[in-house]
């Protein structure tokens, strides 16, 4: 039913055809931009083509050109899709599991120990943010690990806050009682009767943050905390286009394909996760459908 | 109302405690010796004494309690350590920057707020129509575009091409004149102080850096705020006492802006709060992008080179600025809801 409504909105449409392309760039990436042989060991490295830091407009070889340092734009985009589909995955995944396993405890357990997890998500909730992710990598040093790392301690608490809201109002119904006064142990009760019911809408919001982690997430590159240098990476790419902004005196848009490409591809992935998610959101919520 | 406000204070050496706690928290991941800088407040003191020295005299070897204590006491005397990359105390780096951030906050803060709402209002009034698939699309293209993409295209556009808008927070000629003598400032605020001044022509100047960098921060809470007021307006239209309104004769215009929009006021008031988290991580960008001396750029640079003490001196700082934030926040909620002071 749903895949139906979001199949008949032109938008969400728009939307899956844009995941499924970057889909198949993730998957089909070797063979999109296959690796130079000095680079096997390690496919996500960028390749280099000469010496220096200018960037080298679009060429037949280098279908979007080089970026500073002469890294190929374009290989950088396609092996960068994967570098997304991961951070985005992981973090979503494992802050989706942490929230969901202390969120539904937490409500299923209530009392005391309730209050004092969720005053705890509270301060953790109470902090931009950016600035806790720049301050987490910056402390545990820099690199893709260190930003994952970052972004799961600071998202896991959105999903046990909106998990625990669902659990507390499932927890009282009768055919939890049933259950329980049929002498089903609690662990069994909240994974077998309780999450089924509970967990739908976590996934919704989950796949709705996917756009926004790989946001941030280059955020980080772009300043500088993310992926080593040279690692196929969004973010990197743009932070590299900062030098280049400005152009040539007698043409300013002379680099504008060190901004345009790898711009392009992050607003694209974003875009679809959101389109995705906006047409979810009204089909889930019939109050503000339109 | 007054006992609400009274009741809101008393949480508030709660949340701080909260916030150092957290910061603490983050710092014991460091070394002793890494966190001496935080504890030092001179380049100075490195002469004399070995790291050692430095780490027994602040008691960096005691156990985590004591430490603690020692340290919220250097906080409460306002001293945050040393900034190497700043190259001058912490609390020194964070007053001398945080005016600039204040004045790009608000600029951007107080369109967004008045622009968001009425441009949410129109879309819900026009509901289904083209003008509310415009503005619904450009709420959905705004959520998509990172601000740091965003910055740099205004930047190659506004700078490059058309060389309207310059990054950094004055023009050469204007900083010299705000730094010689004769100009006296105020509030460190480049607008209000050169207006007060009597000097237009850096006032112009002043704006001229403004207008991208707030663009940039503001774009994607425009979105939000238009996606939000429209929802909950949308919601709102179909309540019984807007239809009793209605059958009343009173006109669109009374129904809309007495009826529906008070009411709908407040989903908006609640995620203003989440609003102002978001601006504040943004500002780390927008200032980034810019090269606008303010906190976010303080905040980069320190993080870019791993000064940890001025990362976390300048967390600590964002953390007690939301707190009074959200206390303001609050306070607005309970005027707009008045069910919250009877809570």
């Amino acid at each position: 039913m749903v895949m139906k409504k979001l199949l008949h909105n032109p938008l969400s449409m728009i939307g899956l055809l844009l995941l499924l392309g970057f889909i198949l760039v993730a998957i089909f990436a070797p063979w999109i931009a296959p690796t130079q042989d000095a680079y096997a060991n390690d496919p996500y490295r960028v390749p280099r083509f000469g010496w220096g830091t200018t960037p080298e407009p679009p060429s037949p070889q280098h279908p979007m050109g080089l970026t500073q340092g002469k890294y190929d734009i374009f290989y950088g985009i396609v092996w960068g899709t994967r570098t997304a589909f991961q951070v985005g995955l992981i973090v979503t995944g494992l802050s989706c599991f942490i929230g969901v396993v202390i969120g539904s405890t937490s409500a299923y357990v209530g009392g005391k120990f309730d209050e004092v997890v969720m005053r705890f998500v509270d301060v953790f909730m109470s902090f931009p943010f950016l600035i806790a992710a720049i301050v987490i990598t910056a402390i545990l040093g820099r690199g893709l690990d260190k930003v994952i790392i970052a972004l799961v301690i600071f998202r896991w608490t959105g999903y046990a806050r909106l998990i625990r809201g669902n659990v507390l109002q499932v927890k009282q119904d009768e055919y939890i009682m049933a259950a329980r006064a049929g002498g089903v142990s609690h662990p069994k009760i909240l994974m077998r009767h309780i999450l089924p019911n509970t967990i739908f809408p976590v996934l919704i919001q989950a796949s709705m943050n996917m756009g926004s982690i790989v946001v941030t997430a280059s955020t980080l590159s772009f300043l500088g905390l993310g992926a080593p240098e040279g690692h196929a990476d969004w973010g990197q790419m743009i932070s590299f286009a900062r030098n280049w902004v400005l152009g040539t005196p007698d043409n300013s848009l002379a680099y504008w394909y060190t901004v345009v490409w790898p711009g392009l591809a992050i607003v694209l992935f974003v875009l679809s996760w959101n389109l995705i998610g906006d047409a979810f959101r009204d089909i889930m919520d019939p109050r503000i459908q339109g | 109302m007054i006992t609400y406000i009274a009741r809101r204070l008393l949480f508030l050496p709660i949340v701080l405690i909260g916030v150092t706690l957290l910061v603490f928290v983050a710092m014991s991941f460091l070394s002793p010796y890494q966190l001496v800088s935080a504890y030092i407040k001179s380049p100075e003191e490195l002469k004399n004494q070995s790291l050692d020295d430095l780490v027994r005299k602040y008691g960096l070897d005691q156990p985590v309690h004591v430490r603690y204590v020692s340290w919220v006491k250097n906080l409460l005397k306002g001293d945050l350590g040393y900034s190497v990359s700043a190259n001058m105390s912490v609390t020194e780096a964070v007053a001398k920057r945080f005016p600039a951030t204040i004045e790009l906050a608000l600029f951007a803060i107080i369109p967004v707020v008045l622009g968001g709402i009425w441009l949410g209002t129109i879309s819900a009034k026009h509901y289904n129509r083209p003008l509310d698939h415009v503005t619904r699309t450009f709420a959905i293209i705004g959520w998509s575009l990172p601000d740091f993409v965003f910055g740099l295209i205004l930047l190659m556009i506004f700078y490059g091409v058309l060389g309207w808008f310059p990054p950094g927070r004055l023009s050469m000629w204007a900083d010299t004149v705000v730094l010689t003598g004769d100009f006296v400032r105020y509030t460190g605020l480049n607008t209000v102080d050169s207006l007060l001044n009597g000097r237009p022509d850096i006032f112009w100047d002043s704006v001229r850096h403004l207008i991208a960098p707030v663009i940039t921060l503001s774009y994607l809470w425009w979105a939000y705020l238009l996606r939000i007021t429209r929802s909950s307006m949308l919601e709102v239209m179909n309540k019984d006492y807007v239809r009793t309104a209605r059958a009343k004769g009173l006109t669109e215009k009374v129904v809309v802006n007495r009826h529906v929009r008070r009411n709908a006021m407040i989903p908006v008031a609640t995620v203003s709060g989440s609003m102002v988290l978001g601006l504040l991580g943004g500002v780390v960008i927008v200032e980034t992008v810019f090269d606008y001396k303010g906190i976010g750029l303080l905040t980069a640079t320190g993080a870019q080179q791993l000064d940890y003490t001025l990362i976390l001196g300048t967390t600590l700082f964002y953390g007690m600025l939301l707190v009074l934030i959200n206390l303001v926040v609050d306070v607005l909620y309970a005027v707009i809801d008045p069910r919250v002071r009877l809570e």
